[in-house]
C-alpha cells in the first residue's frame, strides 16, 4: 500500500507541477517554436530589405526598430487600428511626426505584408490541424469541407458577374467558404454524421462548385479580371497592407483562443467516435463547433490572402512529426510553424521571379506553397510506410 | 492478513466514487451494497440499414455489484445488446435505466460518470503514452476548462495499478502488443471510475497470458469493489468461470439466464451454440469439451 501511495504522490506531483501551462515547456515544442521564429525573422528581414527601394540588412534593421515608430504609441496605433480609431483613442488631432524615408517604406509597405503572411500561416495551420482531427484523416486540409470551392465560386461570381461588389470581395469570399461548409454539413447530416460522410459531402460540393467556378472563367471578358481571379483562387499577398492585418487579426485571436480551448476535445476525438461518446462527449455538438472554429480561421485567411493551398495540409503534418500527437502541443506548434512556412514562401513569391529571370514580377504565394508542398509529400511517402494515419 | 487487505481496498474503492457521485447530485439507490443497477427494458435494437431489428423486445437486468456475462454464437446479438445498454445505439423501443433513471434523459457527462464502456475495437494515435491515454478516462469528471486534480491523479494511479500496466505507463501506445494495448484501454475505462462497466469481448484476440490478466482484473473488480460488470465473452468456459450470472442469446433472443452451472449444460450448448459437447463440473467451473458441430437437417 505504501509503495502504491508513493507512486500516487509522484504522479500527482508531476502533473500538478505541470500546472496549466507546464506542458508548454516541452523541449521539442520549444525547439520548434524557436526555429520557426528564426525563420520568420530571417524571412521578414529579407522581405523588408529587398525590393524596388533596396536597403542593406543593417538599414532594414534600423528601419524596423526605428524608435520614432516603436516608442510612439500614436504611430503604432495608426498602423494597428487605423488612423481614425487612433485619433479617437488618443485624442490626438495634429499631424504625426515625420518618419525617415526608409522607415516609411518598411513600416507602411513591407512589414505589414510579413505580418499578413504570419497571420495567414497561423490560421491555416490551426484550421488544418482541427480538420485533421475532426475527420480523423491526416491528409485533410482546411479546405476539405468545401470552404475553398465555396470561396472560389463567390470570388469568380463577384469579379465576373457582380463587378460592383468587388470592394467587398474579401468578405464575400470568406462568407462563400462558410456557406459552402454549412451546405456540406447539411448534406452529410443524417441522424448525426461521421468523418467519412463529411469528407464525401465535401468532395461532392467541391466538385459542383469548382465546375461552376471554371465555367465562369469563360464569361470573363477581360484578361485583368482573369488574372485577378487567379490571384484570389491561388492565394496571393501582393499589395497587402495594414488594412489586411486589421481585418484578420481579431478573428485570428478568436480562432486561436477557441482552438486552444478545444484541444482537449480534439485529443478525445482522436480516440474514435465510440470512445469519445462513451466518455461522455456530445460528439455532434463538439464536432460542429470545432469545425466552425476551423472554418472561421480558414475564412479569415481567405479574406486577406485568397485560397492558399497546401499550408493547412503540411503544417499540422510537420508539427505532429516534430512534437507528437497531443493536440495542445500540435496547436501551439502550428501557431509557429504556419507563419514560418508562409513568410518563407512569400519571400519566394515576392522576390523569386526577379532573382531567377530578372523581371520585376511577383507570383501568387499559393504557387510557391504548392511547389514546396508537393516535394514534401513525396519525401514523406518515400520515408514512411503508413500515410494518412493519425 | 488477506481479509485486512481486501477491507482496506474496499473502503478505499467505495469512498471515492460515492463522494463524487453524491456531489453531482445523484440520489443513492438506497441499496444496501451501494452498487448500481443497470436495466434494459423491452429493448428493440437494430441498425438503420437492416430491415428487422437485431434484438426485438428483450429485457435484461444486470445484478448489482456482480459480473453478468452475455454469451452466444456469432451474430446472436450479444454485442448489439451491449451497445444498446451502453447507449452507443439508440433503442427503437424500450429503455435503459441506470439506478432507475433513463439514460437518454441523462446529461452525457453525468452518464459517463455512471457507466463506462470498453469497445471491441479502439483506436488511438500511435504516439500517445499509456499514461496520457488513461488520463483521457477522466474526461467526464472534468469541466471544460478544468485541469487535472489530485483526485484525477489518484483515480489514474488506481486504474493503472489495477490493470497492471504500471511498467507500460511511459510507453507509446503504438509500440505495444495487442495484449498490452488492451490493458492500457482497460486502465482508461477504470480511470473513468464508473459504477457500471460494460466490456465488449475484452479477451478476444489476446494471447493466453493476457486473457488471464484481463480475467483477473474483472475478478478483482468483482471481489473488491461494488462495480456492476456486464461482459460479452466468446469463450463459454471463461464466461462460466468469471460470471456470477450468465445470459445466453441466440438470434437476438435471450434463451437462458441464470447461474453458470444452470446455463452451461449439454442441452443449452446444443440449442444455442449448435455443438454436441461434454460438460463436466469441476472445481474451476464447468469444463466444456466440444465434440462436433450439429448440422440441422
Amino acid at each position: 500500500m505504501s509503495g502504491g501511495q508513493s507512486v500516487v504522490g509522484e504522479g500527482a506531483a508531476r502533473r500538478a507541477s505541470d500546472g496549466r501551462i507546464g506542458w508548454l515547456f516541452d523541449p521539442k515544442l520549444i525547439t520548434v517554436a524557436l526555429a520557426s521564429v528564426a525563420v520568420v525573422v530571417a524571412g521578414g528581414l529579407v522581405q523588408v530589405s529587398f525590393g524596388a527601394y533596396s536597403m542593406t540588412v543593417g538599414e532594414a534593421w534600423r528601419a524596423v526598430l526605428d524608435p520614432a515608430v516603436l516608442l510612439d504609441p500614436r504611430w503604432l496605433l495608426h498602423f494597428l487600428v487605423g488612423e481614425g480609431l487612433m485619433r479617437s483613442l488618443t485624442g490626438f488631432q495634429g499631424e504625426l511626426p515625420e518618419l525617415a524615408h526608409g522607415t516609411l517604406i518598411v513600416w507602411n509597405i513591407r512589414l505589414p505584408r510579413v505580418f499578413v503572411a504570419a497571420i495567414v500561416g497561423m490560421n491555416l495551420g490551426i484550421s488544418g490541424a482541427i480538420f485533421q482531427a475532426v475527420t480523423r484523416n491526416e491528409l485533410a486540409s482546411p479546405f476539405i469541407l468545401g470552404v475553398s470551392s465555396g470561396a472560389g465560386l463567390m470570388i469568380l461570381l463577384t469579379l465576373v458577374v457582380f463587378g460592383g461588389l468587388s470592394a467587398f470581395l474579401p468578405l464575400i469570399a470568406a462568407l462563400g467558404g462558410a456557406v459552402a461548409f454549412l451546405i456540406v454539413y447539411a448534406i452529410a447530416w443524417k441522424n448525426g454524421t461521421s468523418p467519412v460522410r463529411l469528407v464525401l459531402a465535401g468532395v461532392i460540393v467541391g466538385t459542383v462548385f469548382n465546375s461552376l467556378q471554371t465555367g465562369l472563367f469563360f464569361f470573363a471578358n477581360d484578361i485583368s479580371v482573369v488574372q485577378s481571379a487567379i490571384q484570389w483562387t491561388t492565394g496571393s499577398l501582393t499589395s497587402t497592407d495594414w488594412e489586411q492585418v486589421r481585418m484578420a487579426l481579431p478573428w485570428t485571436v478568436v480562432a486561436v483562443v477557441l482552438s486552444l480551448a478545444g484541444s482537449r476535445q480534439l485529443n478525445l476525438l482522436l480516440l474514435g467516435e465510440q470512445t469519445a461518446k462513451s466518455l461522455g462527449m456530445s460528439i455532434e455538438k463538439v464536432r460542429f463547433a470545432l469545425s466552425g472554429v476551423a472554418v472561421l480561421a480558414a475564412a479569415a485567411s481567405i479574406a486577406v490572402a485568397g485560397i492558399v493551398s497546401f499550408v493547412g495540409l503540411i503544417v499540422p503534418h510537420v508539427v505532429r512529426n516534430l512534437v507528437g500527437s497531443d493536440y495542445k502541443r500540435v496547436i501551439v506548434g502550428c501557431l509557429f510553424v504556419g507563419p514560418a512556412l508562409m513568410v518563407a514562401a512569400d519571400v519566394g513569391a515576392r522576390l523569386g521571379m526577379s532573382v531567377i529571370t530578372g523581371a520585376d514580377a511577383q507570383i501568387p504565394v499559393g504557387i510557391v506553397t504548392g511547389l514546396i508542398g508537393g516535394p514534401y509529400f513525396l519525401y514523406l511517402m518515400r520515408k514512411r510506410q503508413n500515410m494518412g494515419e493519425l | 492478513m488477506s481479509t485486512d487487505h481486501v477491507n482496506t481496498t474496499r473502503t478505499g474503492a467505495t469512498d471515492e466514487p460515492n463522494g463524487t457521485t453524491d456531489a453531482s447530485g445523484t440520489a443513492d439507490t438506497g441499496d444496501t451494497t451501494g452498487a448500481s443497477d443497470l436495466d434494459g427494458e423491452d429493448l428493440v435494437l437494430g441498425y438503420s440499414n437492416a430491415e428487422r431489428p437485431v434484438i426485438d423486445g428483450e429485457s435484461i437486468a444486470a445484478e448489482p455489484g456482480a459480473v453478468t456475462a452475455l454469451v452466444g454464437p456469432n451474430g446472436s446479438g450479444k454485442s448489439t445488446l451491449l451497445k444498446g445498454l451502453a447507449t452507443q445505439l439508440a433503442p427503437e423501443d424500450g429503455s435503459v435505466l441506470v439506478d432507475g433513471r433513463d439514460v437518454h434523459a441523462m446529461d452525457t457527462k453525468s452518464l459517463a460518470r455512471k457507466l463506462g464502456l470498453l469497445s471491441q475495437e479502439s483506436t488511438s494515435p500511435n504516439s500517445i503514452t499509456v499514461e496520457d491515454l488513461v488520463y483521457h478516462g477522466r474526461y467526464p469528471h472534468r469541466g471544460f476548462f478544468e485541469r487535472t486534480t489530485e483526485e484525477d491523479a489518484h483515480a489514474v494511479e488506481r486504474a493503472i495499478e489495477l490493470a497492471g500496466c504500471g511498467h507500460l505507463r511511459q510507453r507509446e501506445v503504438g509500440s505495444l502488443s495487442g495484449g498490452q494495448k488492451q490493458l492500457a484501454w482497460i486502465a482508461m475505462v477504470l480511470a473513468q471510475n464508473t459504477d457500471v462497466l460494460l466490456l465488449d469481448e475484452p479477451t478476444t484476440f489476446l494471447d493466453l497470458h493476457h486473457q488471464m490478466e484481463v480475467m483477473e482484473i474483472i475478478e478483482t473488480l468483482r471481489d473488491e469493489s461494488d462495480v456492476t460488470v456486464v461482459v460479452v465473452l466468446h469463450d463459454i468456459e471463461q464466461a462460466a468461470r468469471l460470471a456470477d450470472r450468465m445470459v445466453a442469446l441466440k438470434d437476438g433472443e435471450i434463451r437462458a439466464r441464470g447461474a453458470p452451472e444452470e446455463i452451461v449444460t449439454e442441452d443449452l450448448l446444443a440449442d444455442v451454440f449448435r455443438v454436441d459437447a461434454d460438460v463436466v463440473q469441476t472445481e474451476n467451473g464447468p469444463r466444456v469439451t466440444p465434440l462436433r458441430a450439429r448440422h440441422e437437417e
